[in-house]
């Protein structure tokens, strides 16, 4: 048996008292429950509040899944997804954190970033794998507190994350604004346009927008805005052209500005700027001499007219000083008291043209309004334009419009009252016209034409008319012989030289008061009338001689003589007939007009005819009034010797007697002979080859005569012939001065023809030679009153022997 | 009693005044104060045992409470990050019809770490009183808890080599979730837990038993 150990006292080995008996392993625990404590209380203590965001819908939003961001921070996480009481809206329960809570004030914004697919790229890409997430934004400062939200559905354009300016567009009456869309400078984008929403009186729609920091200090007050969405396509000599900004702005729309004018200040935050329609209008829009911004006021037209549209014109007193920026239909029922459809017009008015006194504004144009409105000023449409119809608006003065009051000043847009437009009704006037027209008895007209050309048809079928243009034919044919004939030509010239010789007389005449010397003279021709009157008691026996003379001239051959006659007549129609003759009209027609250039010449160089002029009027002053003097002095001695001359008158008719006895006792029939002879002479002359030669070398005289007159016109000679007829001028001038005088020397002489008349009525009527004297003096007496008509002709339009009309 | 009495007595060696050297186990009569051969202090019963093996205890169970609500694995892929606690990503294996592996899982990562607080709650109460099962099934239950404990960090391996093997980057990748680190501390602490439990105090109850009658 085993020896059974001796019992052993045992001590406990280290029986130590109160914290000896505790191990020091009991510090871990306590140390790991201290710590776990705290990490519960601090993560209590972390925890911030829990904000609910109300959403249209919860696409995306997960539970404890779906952060909030800030500036991309996650500051929160979605707790909760709900639904609000009536299913209307998604309720996020976000438990932020405590840092950013006291920030997330009641103007705080959230909004949920989905991933977008747009024309200008992809954004929020980064939410296709991780999903969605809220971003919030507030500001920095802490602010009411809240914690119930209501989520908007897209982010917002201003952002804490993106500082920028502020600034609001608006659009032109057919601009865009395409929300979102870019704003360019230079081609960079720098901001980006917000919501547009329409203004409240609906006239125009208005966006806010943003330039991103640092480019806001790019607008300034003349900072200009246009409208760069789609593309300009221009066809130019250049070349076709397709113009537009980036592709993004074809597809949604783009704003693009520019500072056209250096030197202004970096404008204040809400400025409001006009999105103009293109690069150029709004170029033009700067350079509109100080132009500031533009009163807008509305006028309501009751007339209901077409016409007036966007840009016409808003004149007074026929200066445009604005425009028409929208036209649209307003009815209110409350104003007008019935619901027709009015005209309101919204008029942009410019008040740098309104001539104010003050600094042009808007404030100072709205005063001027309403100043010259309690004057009775009115708005009124008037017609722009007949053709199109177009219509402006026009401010104009009425007197009897009574002072409206009701120009209220204080809203918006203030209403300008206005009165009946006076618009010219093109389209009723045209009516007027053609009901007018159509009024017209025209069948009646009709009838009375139709009846008139019937009658004319047999008027003209008749025969006798038929034959008129072939007599019509011939006179001319022989008016153009007559013309033709070189007698006709020569009268001119031999006018001229007789008119120049009693210019010259008459001129004397004037001078000297020959008149008196010619009364004396014709005195003494009446002396001599008065001895003619007593020699022609002598005639008797002369007359006798005479008969006797005639007596033998009847038996002579006369026959024979006019039968040569008629044959040079005929030869000389022959003559005529030939086509050299014929061609010579044509020459001599040439010829004049050569003559009448010449002449046209000459009158232009007119002014050598004054010198002409004078220096002939020297010469009569100085030498042909001398002579005429002398010529008068002789021509009285002349008439004295006539008179003396007529007291010899019956021995004169004694003489006649002798002489008639002796030509009784003549061989007249061998004169005769001798005259038929010379006849036969001419009709072999006429027809000779030479004679006949003769018109074509009258031609070519013409033609040379032509030439001539061309070298004179070409050459000096003009002058030369200006000078001529300068003095025929004067020479003319002088004529008309003596015929002044040519009345009294006409009675004088129609006296001393009376005289002779009566003498020579003493003679025996029944007489052959009595007759014949009567007739001579008879045809002196008619060639006196044409000379006394000439005279007059001439008296009266001396510059007719000139221009030989 | 009956069963104490059924199992027949074993002398201790407290019994025979004797203390073994628990390093080098050479026995040296009790009151010796250190082991003459290798230099350990020397002490027939750990009095402070049942503290460290309590103090040790509480530790990983407040380890295991957050290993088991915070995520396990983060398994980010392309489009979405999934995040499952030991518990919900069995569950969700379970629903993908990998019952075995979700087993596995389970029975890895829930029951031994629980059943271990059990067995070391129990032994650590069964030498203050008298209970049921022999002395002989409690050694035996001490020494599969102390076996089995280091097992349970398989859990943490496997997170370990999926987090180092799956990463690729933007794709797919597994991050040890915040569980991960307080599992295994759960698991350390169990060990060090089992590990104070002095197993000779076992038998002290039967000698005191024995004492007794």
């Amino acid at each position: 048996m085993a020896k059974t150990p001796t019992e052993v006292k045992i001590e406990p080995a280290s029986a130590g008292r109160g914290l000896g008996r505790i191990s020091f392993v009991w510090l871990i625990p306590l140390a790991a429950l201290a710590i776990a404590l705290g990490v519960a209380w601090q993560s209590y203590n972390d925890r911030g509040p829990v904000i609910t965001i109300e959403f249209e819908n919860g696409a995306g939003i997960k539970k404890d899944e779906t952060a909030l961001k800030y500036r991309d921070i996650t500051v929160g996480v979605v707790e909760d997804v709900s639904f609000s009481e009536g299913l209307d809206t998604v309720i996020a329960e976000v438990r932020i954190d405590k840092k950013v809570a006291p920030y997330v004030d009641r103007s705080s914004t959230f909004w949920v970033v989905r991933p977008e697919l747009s024309a200008r790229g992809v954004s929020g890409l980064d939410t296709v794998l991780s999903g969605v997430f809220i971003e919030g934004a507030w500001d920095n400062k802490i602010g009411e507190a809240t914690t119930e939200f209501r989520g908007l559905e897209d982010a917002p354009l201003f952002r804490p994350s993106r500082p920028g300016l502020e600034i609001a567009l608006r659009a032109t009456a057919n601009g865009q604004l395409t929300e979102n869309a870019p704003i360019f400078f230079r081609g960079i984008e720098v901001g980006r346009v917000g919501k547009a929403r329409i203004s409240p009186r609906t006239n125009f729609a208005i966006a806010e927008a943003i330039i991103y920091e640092p480019h806001g200090r790019l607008i300034t007050p003349t900072t200009r805005f246009w409208d760069t969405s789609g593309f300009s396509v221009s066809i130019g000599a250049s070349g076709a052209e397709i113009d537009f900004t980036s592709l993004a702005t074809l597809i949604s729309g783009g704003i693009s500005f520019d500072t056209f004018v250096s030197g202004g200040e970096r404008v204040a935050d809400g400025e409001l700027f006009v999105i103009n329609v293109d690069e150029e209008s709004a170029r033009n829009s700067v350079f509109n001499a100080s132009e500031v911004e533009t009163l807008l006021v509305n006028a309501i037209f009751d007339d209901n007219v077409s016409g007036l549209s966007v840009g016409a014109a808003v004149e007074l007193s026929g200066l445009k000083i604005g425009e028409v920026q929208s036209v649209s239909g307003i009815i209110d029922r409350a104003q007008f008291g019935d619901g027709r459809v009015r005209l309101i017009a919204t008029l942009a008015i410019q008040p740098s043209r309104l001539g104010l006194e003050t600094e042009p504004s808007p404030s100072a144009a709205l005063n001027f309004l309403a100043g010259r409105i309690r004057e009775g000023f009115r708005a009124r449409l008037a017609s722009a334009s007949l053709l199109t119809g177009g219509l402006k608006v026009e401010f104009l003065q009425t007197d009897v419009a009574p002072p409206d009051s009701i120009f209220d000043m204080t809203v918006d847009i203030p209403q300008l009252p206005t009165t009946k437009g006076q618009i010219t009704d093109t389209t009723g006037t045209v009516e007027g016209v053609i009901t007018r027209i159509n009024n017209l008895p025209i069948e009646e007209l009709m009838t009375s034409a139709i009846d008139l050309m019937s009658s004319a048809t047999a008027f003209v079928s008749n025969e006798d008319l038929q034959g008129a243009p072939g007599e019509v034919v011939g006179l001319l044919s022989d008016v153009r012989g007559l013309v033709g004939s070189d007698e006709v030509k020569n009268v001119p010239v031999l006018l001229n030289a007789t008119l120049e010789r009693i210019e010259g007389l008459v001129a004397q005449l004037e001078q000297e008061q020959l008149v008196m010397r010619l009364g004396k003279a014709v005195d003494a021709a009446a002396n001599a009338a008065d001895g003619v009157d007593t020699a022609i008691i002598g005639l008797p026996a002369l007359l006798s001689s005479v008969t006797a003379l005639a007596d033998k001239a009847t038996a002579l051959p006369a026959e024979d003589m006019l039968a040569e006659i008629t044959r040079v007549a005929a030869s000389a129609d022959k003559l005529l007939k030939s086509e050299s003759t014929q061609a010579l009209p044509a020459d001599l027609s040439k010829a004049l007009g050569e003559v009448e250039a010449t002449l046209l010449a000459l009158r232009e160089n007119g002014g050598v005819l004054d010198n002409a002029n004078k220096l002939l009027t020297s010469i009569d002053e100085e030498q042909l009034v001398q002579r005429l003097r002398d010529v008068v002095d002789e021509a009285a001695i002349a008439a004295r010797g006539v008179n003396s001359a007529v007291e010899g008158v019956p021995e004169l008719l004694a003489s006649f007697q002798a002489v008639a006895d002796k030509a009784e006792a003549l061989p007249v029939d061998a004169l005769v002979q001798e005259l038929t002879e010379l006849a036969a002479t001419a009709d072999t002359v006429i027809g000779t080859d030479a004679f006949k030669a003769l018109p074509a070398d009258l031609s070519k005289a013409l033609i040379e005569v032509e030439a001539i007159l061309k070298a004179i016109r070409e050459g000096g000679v003009i002058e030369n012939a200006n000078r001529t007829l300068a003095s025929a001028s004067s020479a003319a001038d002088a004529v008309a001065l003596a015929a002044d005088d040519l009345p009294a020397l006409m009675n004088r002489m129609s006296a001393v023809l009376n005289q002779a008349s009566r003498t020579i009525q003493g003679f025996d009527k029944g007489d052959q030679l009595t007759r014949d004297v009567e007739n001579a003096l008879r045809d002196i007496q008619r060639a006196a009153k044409a000379l006394a008509s000439l005279a007059n002709t001439i008296e009266r339009n001396p510059s007719s022997l000139i221009r030989g009309r | 009693m009956s069963v104490a009495q059924d199992i027949p007595h074993v002398t201790t060696a407290r019994e025979m005044g004797v203390v073994g050297c628990l390093r080098c186990t050479q026995v040296w009569p009790v009151g010796t104060e250190t082991c003459g051969r290798c230099g350990k202090a020397l002490v027939s019963r750990d009095r402070k045992s049942l503290q460290r093996v309590w103090a040790w205890w509480i530790v990983g169970f407040l380890c295991y409470i957050p290993a088991n609500m915070y995520p396990m694995l983060q398994t980010r892929t392309l489009f979405q990050v999934q995040q499952d606690t030991i518990v919900g990503g069995a569950i969700e294996l379970m629903t993908h019809d990998a019952v075995g592996i979700a087993l596995i899982i389970l029975f890895a990562s829930v029951v031994i770490p629980l059943g271990k607080f059990f067995a070391v709650a129990y032994l650590a109460i069964s030498v203050k009183r008298r209970n049921s099962a022999s002395f002989q099934q409690r050694q035996m239950l001490y020494e599969v808890v102390e076996y089995i404990g280091r097992w349970s960090m398989i859990d943490i391996f496997v997170v370990a080599i999926m987090s180092s093997l799956v990463q690729l980057n933007t794709l797919a990748s597994i991050n040890p979730g915040p569980a991960s680190l307080f599992f295994a501390l759960s698991v350390i602490f169990t060990m060090l837990s089992a590990q104070s439990f002095d197993s000779r105090m076992i038998w002290d109850v039967q000698s005191d038993a024995a004492g007794e009658d």
